[in-house]
């Protein structure tokens, strides 16, 4: 069959922001789907998020509530949210309340009643809620499974035939959804779930099936608020390409001296790792070169998971960059991302939407470790992916990222990151405590530059009020890198 | 006891004298009809039993202001008995007050659970010339 004879599938966008990159483009036109789930993993949000997205007066959307939450608690929940809109009740949007019908009838009356509303108003979309207790109905009357299996094949077809896009909503755990009459007719399924992990729950969506069309696969996590659901596709900010040329610009850090240290600076859209243990000024760097972007007119993210934005603008005064005034003047952009129930995707979408938002150039990611900690802890398992896909899908927008990483310091080697994720980043710079003459002073290293020239000095470097201020070359020492170096002989 | 909201008494009265006008209905027989356009539209979007429920309690909110309204009692497909003959018996005075309360606290629990903006949008369905706007703090009518 030649492309050009083949039927085109047409898809409707479902208003639920990320759910039509999971669909691969949007759902089906007159498919039959299922949203099914646990209770309270939200079946009747989505579905009502899909419903008041695409009716209409001239084909409006018809729900049928079926024994499930009573219409006037919907009504009453539902309105909370945004996408509720009143002005469609009764028009656009059409609640049908269909419980007596199948409390005194059988299935084919059930039937005959969707279908007679079906044939009044034409609908664009018909949803049927909760669509278990129709099929439970049918387990305890004298309805065969056969019976069963035909009126959901009979309501498929005229359903389709109405040219309506449908769908059954009911509440299936996950063994339920094989070796089910209902399943097999449906050509679409949308699977919600919510796990509980220590006192973190984490909402997810797989697309179980569908027809005509390649969805994304796998679990997507999503979350639930004022807005009513988004999802966050687990393959977002994966495409595109990485496009570095072998001469970049060079980013400054704001330290002129650690600039030539790195061989001119950051490459731009490089990432760069900053480790060391607690105190030694990592954040002071992060905050320095994100002030430094600022003073060039590149305007910035930082993303911080521990302090509240406030905070962090106020320590960062204490070391004499203002964080405030070029937040004002839409420079600067300070992201604090709810801690605690963070799924990986959902931090990226924020960072990558707020790059996108700011046309940001610099992206500090304060810290690595608060990051971990706001993740939920079924993602901190796979932090390393986690930080592989963040930093990729950061760099390939072509954003500079600077990230810090707390290291517990050892007196023997010298530790990278707790999370061996060094490869991941382009730059790592080193800072760390030393023991010299009975005082406890700081040093930093440049370990690593891909591709480019970096100077191997050992530097000590201050914490001023004015920041970091990095000095020569501590030189006349052996094992710096411990931590506890001794003079040299030939000093 | 909870009182009706005047805000609600004033929806209730201006539906009774709306329906009123439509053939020039007595005061009894307005509100009967009321009661049935509100048992066929709401009923179609809430049940039967959704409906007979609000209904009930209305009812029970009411007797506590309106004594003659003890002898009235909501069937299980949510219509009224006893409403029209026991009003019969009162003075006009006496029909009219049974007749404010009962409608004005079934308004005030689809205003409760609703809200104002859905429920004067589902009113202005059945009558569409109810005015657009409300006293109940929501958003005008569009």
């Amino acid at each position: 069959m030649s492309e050009q004879g083949k039927v085109t599938i047409g898809r409707l966008a479902t208003g639920v922001p990320g759910l039509d990159t999971v669909l691969g483009g949007g759902l089906p036109e007159f498919s039959f789907n299922i949203i099914a789930g646990a209770p309270g993993t939200g079946k009747t949000t989505l579905a009502h998020q899909i419903m008041f997205a695409n009716a209409t007066p001239e084909r409006p959307a018809l729900y049928f509530t079926v024994l499930g939450e009573p219409s006037l608690k919907m009504l009453r929940y539902q309105q909370q949210f945004d996408f509720f809109d009143a002005a469609k009740i009764n028009g656009a949007v059409r609640f049908i309340n269909l419980s007596q019908v199948l409390l005194d009838n059988d299935l084919s009356a059930v039937f005959d009643a969707i279908i007679t509303e079906v044939e009044a108003s034409s609908p664009g979309i018909v949803l049927v809620d909760s669509f278990r207790t129709v099929v439970r109905k049918a387990q305890t009357g004298a309805s065969t499974e056969m019976e069963l299996q035909s009126f959901i094949q009979r309501l498929a077809l005229t359903l389709t035939s109405w040219q309506a896009t449908t769908f059954l909503i009911g509440e299936y755990s996950d063994s339920e959804v094989y070796d089910n009459p209902v399943f097999t007719v449906a050509d679409g399924l949308l699977y919600l779930s919510q796990n509980t992990e220590r006192n973190s729950i984490v909402r997810k969506m797989q697309i179980t099936k569908l027809r005509g069309q390649a969805s994304v696969p796998g679990l997507h996590t999503f979350r639930i608020d004022k807005s009513g659901l988004q999802v966050f596709p687990r393959t977002f900010g994966l495409d595109g390409k990485r496009g570095k040329s072998s001469k970049r610009p060079r980013l400054s850090t704001g330290v002129p001296a650690l600039d030539a240290l790195m061989g001119g600076g950051i490459p731009e859209g490089a990432s760069l790792l900053i480790a060391g243990p607690s105190g030694t000024g990592k954040s002071v760097l992060a905050t320095q070169f994100i002030a430094e972007g600022v003073r060039q007119g590149e305007p910035g993210i930082v993303a911080i998971f521990e302090e509240r934005p406030e905070e962090y603008a106020r320590r960062a005064k204490s070391f004499g960059f203002d964080l405030e005034t070029p937040q004002k003047e839409g420079l600067l952009e300070v992201l604090y991302l709810r801690p605690l129930d963070l799924s990986v995707d959902e931090t990226l979408f924020e960072i990558l939407e707020a790059v996108k938002r700011m046309g940001a150039k610099r992206v500090v990611i304060d810290s690595l470790a608060g990051f971990e900690m706001a993740l939920a802890p079924a993602f901190r398992q796979d932090f390393r992916e986690s930080l592989y896909r963040m930093i990729g899908a950061l760099t390939r927008v072509g954003v500079t990222v600077l990230s810090t990483v707390e290291v517990q310091e050892t007196f023997t080697d010298l530790v990278f990151s707790p999370h061996a994720i060094s490869f991941l980043t382009d730059a790592i710079i080193r800072m760390r405590y030393v023991e010299i003459d009975g005082q406890l002073r700081r040093i930093l290293v440049v370990v690593k530059m891909r591709g480019g020239y970096h100077s191997k000095d050992i530097c000590e470097y201050e914490i001023t009020s004015d920041g970091l201020t990095l000095g020569a070359r501590l030189e006349g020492y052996q094992g710096l890198v411990t931590g506890v170096p001794t003079r040299s002989e030939q000093s | 006891m909870r009182q009706t909201a005047p805000a609600a008494q004033d929806l209730a009265q201006r539906l009774l004298a709306l329906e009123a006008s439509v053939d020039n209905l007595p005061d009894v027989y307005a509100a009967s009809s009321t009661f049935e356009k509100l048992h066929l539209s709401l009923v179609k979007l809430i049940g039967v039993t959704g409906f007979q429920a609000l209904l009930v309690r209305a009812l029970a909110l009411a007797k506590t202001e309106v004594a003659w309204l003890a002898a009235v009692e909501v069937e299980a497909d949510g219509t009224l008995r006893g409403f029209e003959e026991n009003a019969r018996k009162q003075s006009a005075e006496e029909t009219i007050q049974g007749e404010v309360t009962l409608l004005s606290q079934l308004l005030g629990l689809l205003i409760t659970f609703i809200g104002a903006d859905l429920t004067l949008r589902l009113l202005k369905q059945i009558w569409s010339e109810l005015p657009s706007e409300n006293n109940f703090g929501a958003e005008e009518i569009s």
